[in-house]
């Protein structure tokens, strides 16, 4: 048997191996090397499925445990996500648990100095905070919460304490995303599913880099060219990029060229009159911004009327305001105009983090709505997210200021009504007004009590805004020296938000506690518990139940439902009540699959239809609707709103949107008139500056920056530059210079034309590497319905360091 | 080198010789900083990063009038339509000769042979078995990119390690699975050039799983069972034989090609069975839509 000593000395052993291997030429030590004598302890390893902990692609892996410790990770081959493929990341996300630094005690800050607290007095603090004033409390969450996680920290906010302050930092990713689906079906979440990446003639990936960001789903559709098939990648982007690399057509648009280039496919549609006049007149309406306040309702508009509106963005002026050339789109026209292809597009944070959002998410839904390229396999619109469950517990679990589970909304009464009714609770419970999202959250705890900033408790779980958030300098600075206010920040390593914090408390992570994930493409996916977390790292979901109990004992009403019973009681078959409040109790029972039969019971009202925990137990992940059939057995949906496989659509109907805005079954296709970006490039400040990731770093970096293959793939941000403007900025590769826009600045190493080649006048920064924050930089301008900011363009200058600033 | 890969600055003056008066000590020192500066100076003239013409594009390819070129100039010579097909075409005898003028590889001066005797030898074995572990966080991983990468294109991977080839001590691994497209999703490059300094080195207490040493054999002489999983490592050969394997690994056997004939593999290493069934869709073309 091998112990974690032993393994802490072979690995010791290893590594002086390893640099000796250095004199014998191996320039790579980087990584730990195993001991070679030792027999192989295969008998011993147990696999266990999991999702993987990064992105919104939603593999599976499965997970080899041994001792207690997980030792590998192989691409679980049962997974119709991944089919057994992973990404160099997933691959290395056993390591993430395994960084030197876990934090793994409750820390206080006391005079200027983290102490070392206990659980109990960690949660006392909190407990007396919110009590003495629940509103001026905010729950700032996370993409990454699990959906059972999520799901309390819902039902603690808008159930228990009366408030809407809960925001996730999937507002920064996919807010806009939500807003277009909205907009344009009356409901949430796509339409399509991976599969289409199997069934497509035509992907056209817009400002989304996905050779990068979801290279398994990318290589999917590539691999389909290895086995012979011929399909068309069509890259519109802002810089090349790893896609542009595998794409047959590269449309190098300037930014918020997407607008314009949706427009115009759609005026060639109209023009040429090869538009889907069957599918539009059957299943579609028109709709348009209202003149005096836009609403994401909008106003019916007739087809004359959008004809007449949308006449005037003929190829030359799409040229002109999108920089792609006028035939380009009128090749993007004639492929949408061709029935007999089949199109997907993809879209992430180019879309997304946009001041126009909304629009051009509707936008793109019109085009494939208005050419019919919709509900046929491989014809859709596809929006990608980011985080592993920005759909399972952002938008499913409604984990927003103005949402409730399922769907549902806070300004409804009946939606509110509803959710009291399943929650037990006493009527008016919940407050009709939205709360603050996260841009006006951060900048209420970031402004002096006496000022209006009227947020001073701010609890932060699984997140890093000090890190993600834009305008750092104003949205997180601020909270230095004002000393009534009080931020706590559940994490597993230290980062730039710990920083800040008054008490950080260590959180379980992945697959050390049980969990739920929803992915990209509306499936649900559960895994359990595998190993233990280090130290006194303890589970999110625990923190709130802990925090809502003590809440309880202190008598805070708002933490009994309409029987005096606590929120979160859960009861053993016996019926007898279990304190999962107190952490050794909390595995006596599986408190995940409590709370998930609980939130499934809304999920019927919308018809997002999930499954019994078991079910999910047994799966792969289960794609909503999933839906029992007579046998008992349940089947999920992989194509909504189309007869052929969505059981909510009536047989004969051929399509049905059912949660239509003009309550008639059909889909909106929008119009929205191109305007330009926020800030623009001036003498000043003359490069635009995009912000995104790279292939081996996940986000802020938290996890991805301690494994070792990953980080010396990448070990540093950099300023991406175009060879011309670096000349002319007379800046050498790799010399350090300072990136500034009007709201602060960041060194950074300059690389000319790196992973991506910028065009002239634009620069690129990964925003992963927490020694180097680019959003000093960004701006917090942002789209009007969704709320999400615009990180992927503002105005800055590339300085020398040695040249003094004016 | 040291442990993160950086090599340690040399000292440029030596440690003064105690004889020497301060007065020759100072000449020696400031002459020493002096050429030091001089040299220094010079490779950073040198190494300026500033883009540069590379020299191909600072003068014009084609100077002055033309005329035909040599036979064993680097240029081919053009003719005229007519006379291509009698023309051998392919790649020049300057070209040709830059493979040629490499030192042989074991290989080329000894073609492989598929059925000369083969001893693995337990030494070269352990080798092999350090090199791979160098290269992967835990047995199973893919293993990270040991050279720089200029070029994303997969072509490029391709060209190397479709078959594998061995090239003056260099030996290009053969891909053990089929063609996947974007290499680069799952094998880690090194830092790109311009980082290639700075400190990756990470704390991390990760232990993976080691690779096993030898599969189970049911009892002496009997074929070993495959101690590791097959997935995305199909191709056998890739480390167990032919030219271009890991040493040691090699199969005593490498004309066999039926290898799981005779050497079973694992199950559960393989998922082969997934512990419940799967739910089953009904298939994707019943679309009635056109």
């Amino acid at each position: 048997m091998m112990d974690v000593q032993r393994r802490a000395l072979l690995k010791v052993a290893a590594m002086a191996a390893a640099g000796s291997a250095v004199s014998l030429g191996n320039p790579f030590p980087n990584l730990p090397v195993l001991g070679a004598d030792d027999l192989p302890e295969t008998d011993k390893l147990s696999w266990k499925k999991a999702p993987c902990r990064f992105c919104g692609t939603g593999c599976h892996v499965q997970v080899g445990v041994e001792n207690g410790r997980v030792v590998a990770i192989a691409g679980d081959k049962a997974a119709d996500v991944n089919k057994g493929l992973l990404c160099v990341k997933g691959y290395h996300v056993g390591g993430i648990l395994y960084g030197e630094d876990r934090l793994t005690h409750p820390l206080l800050k006391r005079d200027g100095r983290y102490v070392q607290i206990g659980w109990d007095e960690a949660i006392e603090i909190v407990a007396q905070r919110i009590f003495k004033s629940p509103a001026t409390f905010a729950f700032y969450g996370s993409g990454q919460w699990t959906i059972p996680e999520g799901y309390a920290a819902q039902k603690f906010m808008k159930g228990g304490l009366g408030s809407n302050h809960i925001d996730p930092n999937a507002r920064l990713c996919m807010a806009s995303a939500v807003t277009g689906f909205l907009a344009t079906y009356g409901v949430d979440e796509p339409a399509g599913c991976y599969a289409d990446l199997d069934e497509c003639n035509v992907l056209i990936a817009w400002g989304n880099n996905p050779a990068e960001m979801h290279p398994v789903l990318f290589s999917r559709f590539t691999d389909r060219r290895a086995r012979g098939e011929n399909v068309r990648l069509i890259d519109i982007g802002t810089r090349r990029t790893r896609t542009t690399d595998a794409a047959n057509d590269y449309l190098e648009m300037k930014p918020h060229g997407d607008v314009a280039i949706a427009l115009g496919i759609m005026h060639l549609l109209i023009e040429n009159g090869n538009y889907d006049k069957d599918f539009v007149q059957k299943h579609c309406a028109f709709r348009g911004a209202e003149a005096t306040t836009p609403t994401l309702q909008g106003e019916a508009i007739s087809e004359s009327e959008f004809r007449k509106r949308i006449a005037k963005y003929t190829p030359e002026l799409v040229e002109e305001l999108s920089g792609v050339p006028a035939d380009q789109i009128r090749m993007l026209g004639d492929l949408f105009g061709n029935r007999n292809l089949r199109i997907t597009s993809l879209w992430c944070m180019g879309m997304n983090q946009h001041t126009m959002g909304t629009a051009v998410n509707s936008l793109v839904h019109g085009v494939h709505l208005l050419s019919g390229h919709f509900g046929r396999p491989g014809d859709a619109p596809t929006s990608l997210t980011g985080q592993p469950s920005a759909c399972g517990t952002v938008r499913e679990v409604g984990t927003l200021v103005h949402a409730l589970p399922g769907g549902l909304l806070v300004v409804k009464p009946e939606h509110r009504a509803k959710s009291e009714e399943l929650w037990n609770l006493p009527s008016g419970r919940i407050n009709p007004t939205p709360g603050y999202h996260t841009l006006q959250m951060f900048e209420k705890f970031c402004t002096p009590t006496n000022e209006g900033g009227d947020i001073d408790t701010l609890f932060v779980q699984v997140t890093n805004p000090g890190q993600s958030l834009p305008n750092l300098s104003k949205l997180i600075d601020g909270k230095v020296g004002l000393e009534d206010k009080f931020l706590i920040v559940s994490e597993i390593y230290p980062t730039a938000t710990t920083q800040l914090a008054d008490l950080i408390l260590p959180a379980a992570l992945w697959v050390e506690k049980n969990g739920m994930y929803g992915n990209s493409e509306r499936r649900t996916q559960q895994w359990f518990k595998m190993v233990d977390p280090p130290g006194e790292a303890r589970d999110d979901c625990w923190m709130t139940i802990a925090i809502a109990h003590r809440l309880f004992e202190l008598g805070h009403d708002g933490m009994k439902d309409k029987d005096g019973n606590f929120l979160f009681a859960v009861k053993d078959d016996a019926g007898n009540e279990v304190p999962i409040w107190e952490y050794e109790h909390y595995y006596d029972i599986n408190v995940d699959k409590h709370l998930f039969e609980e939130y499934r019971k809304f999920s019927v009202i919308k018809h997002k239809n999930l499954a019994p925990y078991d079910e999910y137990v047994n799966a792969r992940g289960l794609r909503w609707p999933v839906v029992e059939q007579p046998d008992g057995s349940w089947r999920e949906t992989m194509f909504r709103f189309a007869e052929f496989d969505d059981p909510f659509v009536e047989k004969g109907k051929g399509f049905d949107f059912y949660h239509s805005t003009s309550g008639d079954g059909r889909a909106q296709i929008w119009f929205h008139d191109y305007a330009p970006p926020p800030e623009v490039p001036d003498e000043e400040f003359p490069m635009w500056l995009c912000t995104g990731r790279v292939l081996e770093h996940w986000h802020t970096g938290t996890m991805t920056r301690r494994l070792s293959p990953l980080n010396r793939a990448m070990p540093t941000a950099y300023v991406e530059m175009n060879p011309d403007d670096a000349k002319a900025a007379n800046v050498r590769q790799g010399e350090v210079v300072v990136i500034e826009s009007r709201r602060g600045s960041t060194e950074l190493a300059v690389w000319i034309n790196g992973r991506g080649r910028p065009p002239r006048g634009t620069v690129f920064v990964p925003f992963f590497d927490e020694t180097k924050l680019i959003n000093h930089c960004t701006l917090e301008a942002h789209d009007p319905f969704s709320k999400q900011p615009d990180y992927k363009k503002c105005a800055v200058r590339v300085r020398k360091l040695s040249k003094v600033t004016q | 080198m040291n442990e993160t890969g950086q090599r340690p600055v040399e000292p440029i003056v030596g440690e003064p010789d105690s004889e020497l008066d301060s007065a020759g000590r100072i000449t020696t020192l400031a002459l020493a900083s002096l050429m030091a500066f001089a040299v220094i100076g010079y490779f950073v003239g040198l190494a300026d990063g500033v883009p540069q013409p590379s020299g191909i594009d600072s003068e014009p390819l084609l100077k002055g009038t033309h005329h035909p070129a040599k036979a064993d100039s680097k240029v081919v010579a053009a003719v005229t339509y007519s006379e291509i097909s009698n023309v051998p075409m392919g790649p020049s005898v300057a070209w040709q000769a830059i493979p040629k003028s490499l030192p042989k590889s074991a290989h080329e001066v000894q073609p492989y042979d598929l059925f000369a005797e083969i001893k693995p030898s337990e030494s070269d074995k352990e080798k092999s078995n350090f090199v791979r572990a160098s290269r992967r966080a835990f047995n199973g991983a893919p293993p990270v990119i040991p050279h720089t990468v200029e070029n994303t294109n997969d072509a490029a991977c391709y060209s190397c390690h479709s078959n594998g080839m061995r090239m003056e001590g260099l030996k290009a691994s053969v891909m053990s699975h089929g063609f996947l497209a974007n290499c680069l999703q799952c094998h880690a490059p090194p830092p790109p050039k311009p980082f290639e300094k700075i400190d990756s080195s990470v704390r991390s207490r990760f232990v993976g799983l080691q690779a096993p040493k030898a599969g189970e054999r049911a009892f002496p002489g009997a074929p070993p069972t495959i101690p590791h999983s097959q997935w995305m490592r199909e191709n056998c050969h890739a480390c167990h034989g032919g030219p271009n394997g890991w040493a040691g690994m090699e199969s005593s056997h490498p004309w066999r090609t039926n290898c799981t004939q005779c050497h079973a593999p694992s199950a559960t290493l393989d998922q082969a069975i997934p512990a419940q069934g799967l739910s089953m869709l009904p298939p994707i073309e019943n679309s009635t839509r056109e």
